[in-house]
């Protein structure tokens, strides 16, 4: 094949130390690895070495974006990060992703990625245009925030350009500092915006005028059409009318949307935000987090500050706050620059328990975090686990429980055992739980989602929850999707592995075709679908939506095989460079051993132990270490990975 | 294919009228499926470049959206000026639906449409594309050939966007 359809062609390499740019043919790894993060993921492992951490100037900073970037395949607007990832305890190599209308940028740009490595002696940011970039002076855009920093960039290089960017946190090598686009939209978990810090890398600006060019673009055409029928929820076609009356846009606010986008994500832009604590109005965007603020006043102010200094508001939100008054309830800490801390009358067990914060503590909070000021800002800007171990002579440490799998640093999220994400019942719980083992951040973001916000709206039977299926429909669909029918039965716990394994394993691997193609989570994989006559949905469709857009034909089974290597070829840069094995991944699970906040039941771990054999069984990988074996790595097309693995002696 | 002949512009007759797109900027979410439908469904790549319709927005500044997409006139300034200056005017009128299109392979990338559109240039509706060096311009012909009508109307997640057919039109 001459001619290249979907991807543009090119990955854009910059060495911010030398000043060099050149480019790599995206040709000499797709379709392979397909793009994104399977792209990233193959290159770090060619050149990552032993011992680089986030800050270093050998640390790459991956901005990569898939065939199906910016074209109408929904969720086409993202872009997703990778590089090793401060937040994460220790720091390792890790992913995050955004939606917006950057990665669809860079792509008429015509790129499929920037690779960013060194670091510049004096602020700089990237200015992408038209299949060019040139390294341009960041010092006046330097202690600024991603607000200002954008629209001065547009000022600069039109109104149209799009731009990422680090705020002051990321100045500042906040580990909580996120990579922000636009009002809302940002690359929150793992702290990249501190590794553009590091690199002195302000921003990346971009504008183009090329397209994408579609393989066949009737068919193309026709399987987006498709895909764009199906609901999210079992309730959601597309926008009921009363949705869309609720959706209609007042002075105050308009929903919006990411760019390319049609899933019902109901994501809304406030206008006109006045600052409680502060002079003029902003404009922010509200989706799923949100602070536990007095009014929503206090909230919309809160993001926007949020967002402007490019912290990861979840983890203040869910991490940093909760602890804060977990620790003045165990008589740690009563003030913060003489402001109360908060507390509700009972004992903060879970996420639901924490007390409002008013917008002045909130505002205080804030600027203390990306500011690093004082003893107790300058430890919360590497988030609550890093902080802990700092403030107050450890005793902290304990009352992260609850919140964290410390491994990760990152909140609980969508396993039931902190309140963050929604309601999930046991024993499905287990499925999500068996993700955060394995994986080297909060899984939830491109993994979980799909069987938690999708699969289990369908189930007959999930906790009190009543779906609209019955058992019969529902074991059939899961015989397709899975091959394993009970996977929808709640009946089944510890002494069915498989009916937790293999979903586990299913959307993982999915999670990474999401972040190489690259999509939303929120639109795929879909398992069920109450449009088709047996009502499972079509899991083909992003093989269909590959094929018609590359031109190369890949069959679900195929396409499949490409997620499962992405993902093994992670594991592996995880085993290889960062120590990753079954002690690490059963320290996760050990974290979790509290009763759930839905059930209150807690995860039996001698159980749970035998269940995680069957997983890496099914894996590939062998029990005893958690690393992958030969016969899977050659399976997938990674023989060189394995003798590599082989030679360190880190071969399962 | 009717076409008017410069004889029949110069006596300025009334044509065919046409159906429109119209926009409900109130319910638009500004993603922006429309541009790339555009572009895939004319062009055959997914370009906002290249789009018929553009949706006009800045999350930063306060305000609604704004779609950017031929009016379909009942007096089309760039039709008349079209065929005004050539002997065998690119744009047309068509027979079935009343819309004008632009045939790109007869289009001489003049501009004198898009400099006649009453809209130019403050909301300009009528773009062009280079190819080999020489300009080629495009305007919304309301997918005048494809059965189910205008495909920017079909993907919009919001019905922001509606068509609205000649009979109907106010």
């Amino acid at each position: 094949m001459t001619a290249l359809y979907g991807w543009t062609g090119k990955l854009l390499r910059v060495d911010l130390s030398t000043n060099e740019i050149s480019t790599l043919d995206t040709s000499q790894y797709v379709p392979k690895f397909v793009g994104g993060m399977g792209i990233a993921a193959k290159i770090a492992w060619d050149e990552l070495e032993p011992g680089i951490g986030p800050f270093d100037p050998e640390n790459i900073l991956f901005v990569m974006v898939g065939p199906l970037t910016g074209t109408l395949a929904s969720g086409g607007g993202r872009v997703l990060l990778a590089g090793i990832a401060p937040q994460q305890r220790p720091p390792v190599f890790s992913r995050s992703g955004m939606g917006g209308h950057w990665g669809a940028e860079l792509k008429y740009a015509g790129f499929d990625g920037v690779i960013v490595t060194g670091r510049a002696e004096k602020p700089v940011y990237l200015w992408v245009h038209d299949g060019e970039a040139e390294i341009r002076d960041a010092t006046h855009l330097w202690g600024t925030g991603t607000f200002s920093t954008t629209k001065v960039l547009r000022s600069t290089h039109g109104p149209k350009t799009r731009v990422i960017s680090c705020g002051q946190a990321g100045e500042n090598l906040c580990r909580i500092a996120c990579v922000q686009t636009e009002t809302g939209n940002a690359a929150g978990q793992g702290g990249f915006g501190a590794v553009m810090g590091a690199k002195n890398l302000k921003a990346i600006a971009a504008r183009g005028t090329q397209g994408v060019p579609i393989a066949d673009p009737e068919d193309f055409m026709q399987v987006c059409l498709e895909a764009s029928r199906e609901g999210q929820s079992p309730q959601a076609g597309k926008a009921s009318p009363g949705q869309r009356e609720w959706a209609r846009a007042t002075a105050e606010r308009r929903m919006r949307k990411c760019g390319f986008c049609n899933t019902p994500c109901m994501m809304s832009l406030h206008m006109n935000v006045p600052r409680k604590d502060g002079e003029g109005t902003v404009n922010v965007v509200r989706q799923c987090w949100g602070y536990r603020a007095e009014d929503e006043r206090a909230h919309l102010e809160g993001r926007a500050i949020t967002s402007d200094y490019g912290l990861n508001g979840w983890e203040v939100s869910y991490g940093i706050i909760p602890w804060l008054q977990m620790c003045k309830q165990h008589g740690l800490i009563e003030k913060i620059d003489g402001m109360n801390i908060p507390v509700p009358d009972e004992p903060v067990e879970y996420n639901r328990d924490q007390a409002a914060v008013s917008s002045e503590f909130l505002n205080m909070l804030l600027h203390k975090i990306a500011f690093r000021e004082g003893e107790i800002g300058d430890a919360l800007a590497d988030g609550a686990c890093y902080a802990a171990d700092r403030l107050f002579d450890g005793q902290g440490k304990p009352l992260l429980n609850h919140i964290y799998p410390r491994h990760a640093g990152q909140t609980n999220h969508w396993n039931g055992h902190w309140g963050t994400g929604g309601n999930i019942y046991f024993p499905f719980w287990l499925v999500p739980i068996l993700q955060w083992c394995v994986d080297t951040r909060d899984p939830a973001s491109d993994s979980t989602h799909q069987f938690t916000e999708h699969v289990l709206r369908y189930l007959p039977e999930h906790g009190p929850n009543r779906g609209p299926l019955s058992f019969e429909t529902a074991r059939a669909v899961c015989a397709k999707v899975y091959g394993e029918p009970d996977v929808c039965d709640p009946r089944f716990t510890y002494d069915r592995p498989e009916t937790k394994a293999i979903p586990a394993i299913f959307h993982h691997n999915r999670g990474m075709l999401v972040e190489s193609l690259v999509l939303c989570d929120r639109e795929h994989t879909r398992v069920f679908s109450m449009q088709s006559e047996d009502k499972a949905a079509d899991t083909a469709l992003m093989s269909k939506l590959f094929s018609t857009c590359t031109g190369y034909e890949t069959t679900e089974q195929e396409l499949d095989a490409a997620g499962e290597r992405t993902f093994n070829l992670l594991r592996a840069i995880d085993v290889r460079y960062f120590g990753r094995n079954r002690e690490i991944d059963e320290r996760v699970a050990k974290d979790l051993t509290h009763p759930a906040f839905t059930d209150g039941i807690k995860l039996d771990l001698e159980k749970f132990w035998p269940m995680l054999d069957r997983y890496y069984e099914l894996r590939g990988w062998n029990p005893a270490n958690g690393w992958p074996t030969r016969e899977k790595l050659a399976e997938l097309g990674l023989e060189d990975v394995a003798d590599e693995l082989e030679a360190e002696g880190k071969l399962g | 294919m009717a076409t008017v002949s410069k004889q029949d512009t110069k006596s300025i007759q009334k044509l065919q009228r046409s159906g429109v797109i119209e926009f409900d900027k109130k319910a638009c979410l500004t993603c922006r499926e429309c541009e790339v439908a555009c572009s895939l469904y004319h062009e055959g790549e997914c370009n906002p470049e290249r789009s018929r319709i553009r949706i006009d927005f800045d999350d930063f500044v306060p305000g609604f959206p704004d779609a950017r997409v031929c009016k379909q006139c009942d007096w089309p300034a760039c039709y008349y000026a079209c065929a005004d200056l050539w002997d065998d005017p690119p744009l047309s009128i068509d027979e079935k639906t009343g819309v004008g299109y632009i045939d790109p392979d007869r289009c001489l990338g003049c501009g004198v449409c898009a400099q006649a559109c009453p809209l130019t240039p403050e909301r300009q509706v009528m773009f062009y594309k280079r190819e080999n060096g020489k300009r080629i311009y495009f305007k919304c012909d309301l997918c005048k050939d494809r059965p189910g009508g205008p495909i920017c109307v079909e993907v919009c997640p919001s019905n922001a966007l509606t068509y609205v057919s000649a009979e109907e039109r106010r």
